[in-house]
């Protein structure tokens, strides 16, 4: 990005870790100059954290300034484990009390895992949290657990033999942004087939905005117009930059699929805020049993 | 096409036999005793994350070199500061601390490091050996152990305050208990509940361990030179003992070594245990099984800085087997070696075991290298480290206070940790003082985060059916049978027994 902004002024990087990215964002919104010489850089918790009105939050994300994303395309697939049988949707629903692995309450793969299960019907699905990622693996793989969903790109990475072996079955999909088809996974249905009304859509919508902004980067409310424009033209010209891209598949072992300031704007701007669909979006979201349809 | 395992380990020596291959484990070493010699705060971590965008322009076995060399190193070099200054080291070395500053104090820092420093290579050298024997069935080592099981084996752990409070077991069982209230405070993962947080973003991720390490120990022992206006070493105790004698107490206790090994590589390979239990697991496990551990542990007996500092590094070797042949990252700092790996076109997992074995021995002989250089540099160094124990307080109390505050505020670099580090600083004094003991306070707090998960898995996983698993049944008889013949062994020595570790002559 350096060679990008007038100047190549030097970068330096400051981690600042706590409460999820709460606490990085708090200090760029309250304390942080707005000059454009301080960025920040933080998890696609910030838009979610804020809707939802998590503890800690002391920002208003409409206020914030977004610069952009490297990343804003994900694929979450919803697997089981062979030997439990419930390899068929019909089998799915049948079974009282599948045992589905995830991180923690409030962790992505929890909250999509839980949207997944709501929009499937699953009947009183049981929700075994308190792992790292790999340890849900282990878990499906050893039968602590009957189901996870995972992020697509990590499960070929992580367990292709679970896909040659047909150690598990794969049942659907989430796209985001909605229509992006995965290569390997186009055959899946898509999780919103499921969706029985357009209050369900909606939270699916709330979902997908919520992970299509990735890990912006953002600058403080009241930074002038002109730093604004030189620091979103240089991200840009970044994200278009073949050595970037190679750079990020190098690091991350994903393709950049970066979202430019206009779309994360717009996507912002278009994320349902009706309280009955936040209300929803909560409750599945929550730690609590999951609400009736 | 395949080539067979002794080829491989053939081919992987083969392959480091280059200048700049070996030249980048020599910085590397260099940059890992840097790192354990200097302030705290400098975490491997930190490291890492510095590196790494330099090593992934080179080729991979010079950057693998380098990182590998780094990492090894600075476990065997962690055992100065417990040793000489009373403050717990980074996470795996704390428990050194217990035995390892009392024999400081008595003018027996150098048998000390040199214990620690021959018990860090044996181990560094069993858990590399345990990393080539476990390539061809890593698996089933790994899928042994479920939630119900290592709740039980948490279980038998937190037993172990029964050693760790000597003749106090009331003050014993009231420090576990608020260690245990402490692991409490923040999110809880399982439910999202706030705990004890008072709408404060701090308390959000709870209490840093190593921030109360450092305070509970190293705060009273700084306190301790400033009140006493002695050097560690200028104590009324004459100087005694030397590396050679270290060294030759580890070769002793040979079994002991062996036995704490591998209780650093089975926490390396579980994941989600990780090195904040490693040192106190075998602590207790020394102080529960060696002879006359009762009178002796907690007062500088050698044994016990041997079995913290072994299984320490022994764990390094557990951690690869779970990175490499199976691609689960055991911390930041496997994570991000994993990163590497990734940019250099190299997939960790069975994958990686298939493809590329010579790479994965080169790893592992880089281990045992790095392991064997590590070791010899920590002889050379110590003889001029320990002469710092022989500082006036005047000099030592300012850069032990100044250690101390750089490294709280290099865990979350956040300023609220220096308020934190002082507080605990003052409750370990008046800890220490009236009698509780501290390291029962610590395992409390690096148990309870730990059973708490694993208890609340095996209970939505199984409900109480997961008591009546085989495993289950096995450990938690064991469990009772070790807890029950401690606490009967306490009460046959009465009096007389029992680990000083609450009181002013131990264990600071």
């Amino acid at each position: 990005m350096k060679k990008h902004i007038p100047g190549e002024p030097t970068l330096l990087s400051e981690y600042m870790p706590g409460a999820g990215g709460i606490k990085a964002v708090n200090h760029i919104y309250k304390n942080v100059r707005p000059d454009g010489l301080t960025v920040g850089n933080v998890g696609g918790g910030l838009v979610s954290n804020a809707v939802l009105g998590e503890a800690g939050v002391l920002y208003d994300f409409n206020k914030l300034i977004y610069l952009g994303s490297p990343h804003s395309h994900y694929h979450w697939v919803f697997m089981t484990r062979r030997e439990s049988a419930l390899g068929s949707l019909e089998a799915l629903r049948g079974a009282s009390g599948v045992r589905i692995g995830a991180q923690s309450v409030g962790h992505s793969v929890y909250i999509v895992g839980r949207l997944f299960a709501y929009l499937m019907g699953l009947k009183e699905p049981k929700f075994v949290v308190g792992y790292s990622g790999p340890e849900v693996d282990l878990a499906l793989a050893r039968g602590e657990v009957d189901a996870r969903i995972n992020n697509a790109d990590t499960l070929l990475k992580r367990n292709p033999e679970w896909l040659a072996k047909g150690v598990i079955d794969l049942h659907a999909i989430m796209e985001v942004p909605k229509g992006a088809k995965h290569p390997d996974f186009a055959r899946l249905s898509e999780v919103e087939e499921f969706a029985r009304s357009e209050k369900e859509r909606k939270v699916l919508t709330m979902l997908r905005a919520f992970r299509q902004v990735g890990s912006p980067y953002i600058l403080p409310p009241g930074t002038p117009k002109e730093q604004v424009n030189i620091l979103q033209q240089a991200i840009a010209k970044t994200f278009n930059d073949p050595g970037f891209r190679s750079e990020y598949k190098k690091l991350t072992g994903d393709d950049a699929t970066p979202l430019l300031p206009d779309e994360m704007d717009r996507s912002i701007k278009e994320l349902p805020r009706e309280r009955e669909i936040v209300e929803l979006f909560k409750k599945i979201a929550g730690a609590g049993p999951l609400p009736p349809r | 096409m395949e080539i067979s395992l002794f080829d491989a380990a053939a081919q992987g020596l083969m392959n480091l036999m280059q200048f700049k291959v070996l030249f980048a484990l020599l910085v590397g070493v260099s940059i890992g005793t840097f790192t354990a010699v200097a302030p705290q705060g400098i975490g491997m971590p930190l490291v890492y994350a510095m590196l790494l965008p330099v090593v992934i322009k080179w080729e991979p076995l010079t950057g693998i070199a380098l990182l590998i060399g780094a990492s090894s190193v600075s476990a065997i070099c962690a055992a100065y500061l417990p040793v000489l200054f009373g403050i717990p080291g980074g996470g795996g070395s704390q428990a050194t601390v217990l035995d390892g500053y009392p024999m400081g104090k008595r003018g027996e820092a150098r048998r000390a490091l040199g214990a620690s420093f021959m018990a860090g290579g044996m181990g560094c050298l069993i858990g590399t050996l345990t990393l080539v024997l476990a390539i061809p069935a890593a698996r089933p080592l790994i899928y042994l152990m479920g939630s119900p099981e290592l709740f039980v084996v948490m279980l038998w752990g937190l037993s172990m305050v029964a050693v760790l409070s000597g003749r106090r077991p009331v003050k014993g069982l009231i420090a576990a208990a608020f260690g245990l209230l402490l692991a409490t405070v923040g999110q809880q993962a399982q439910s999202g509940v706030m705990r004890f947080v008072f709408d404060q973003p701090y308390l959000l991720d709870g209490i840093s361990i190593s921030i109360i390490a450092l305070a509970l120990f190293g705060i009273p022992s700084a306190l301790d030179l400033a009140l006493t206006r002695l050097g560690v070493e200028q104590q009324p105790a004459p100087l005694k003992g030397s590396l050679f004698d270290g060294v030759k107490d580890s070769l002793r206790e040979w079994w002991l070594v062996v036995r704490c090994s591998f209780v650093g590589v089975w926490v390396g390979i579980v994941p989600g245990l990780g090195s904040q239990v490693v040192d106190w697991l075998a602590y207790g496990h020394a102080a529960q099984t060696c002879k006359g551990a009762r009178e002796s542990f907690g007062k500088g007996d050698v044994r016990g800085v041997i079995a913290p500092e072994s299984a320490n590094d022994a764990k390094d070797g557990g951690d690869l087997i779970t990175t490499l042949l199976l691609g689960f990252p055991q911390g930041v700092v496997t994570a991000l070696f994993i990163v590497a790996l990734l940019a250099w076109g190299f997939l960790p997992g069975p994958e990686m075991v298939k493809k590329n074995p010579e790479l994965i021995y080169s790893i592992v002989w880089i281990q045992g290298i790095a392991g064997i250089i590590g070791t010899l540099v920590g002889f050379v160094l110590s003889g001029q480290l320990a002469k710092l124990a022989e500082l006036r307080y005047t000099f030592m109390v300012p850069i032990l206070f100044l250690f101390i505050l750089m490294g709280a505020f290099s865990v979350n670099r956040d300023p609220v940790d220096l308020f934190v580090v002082v507080s605990f600083g003052i409750l370990g004094y008046f800890m220490r003082r009236f009698g509780y003991p501290r390291p029962a306070m610590i395992l409390g707090l690096v148990l309870g985060d730990l059973m708490e998960k694993y208890l609340y898995r095996s209970m939505m996983a199984y409900g109480f059916s997961w008591l009546l698993r085989p495993a289950v049944v096995v450990l938690l008889v064991l469990a009772m049978a070790s807890f029950v013949l401690t606490l009967r062994g306490r009460l046959k020595g009465g009096e007389g027994g029992g680990v000083s570790l609450g009181r002013r002559d131990g264990g600071s």
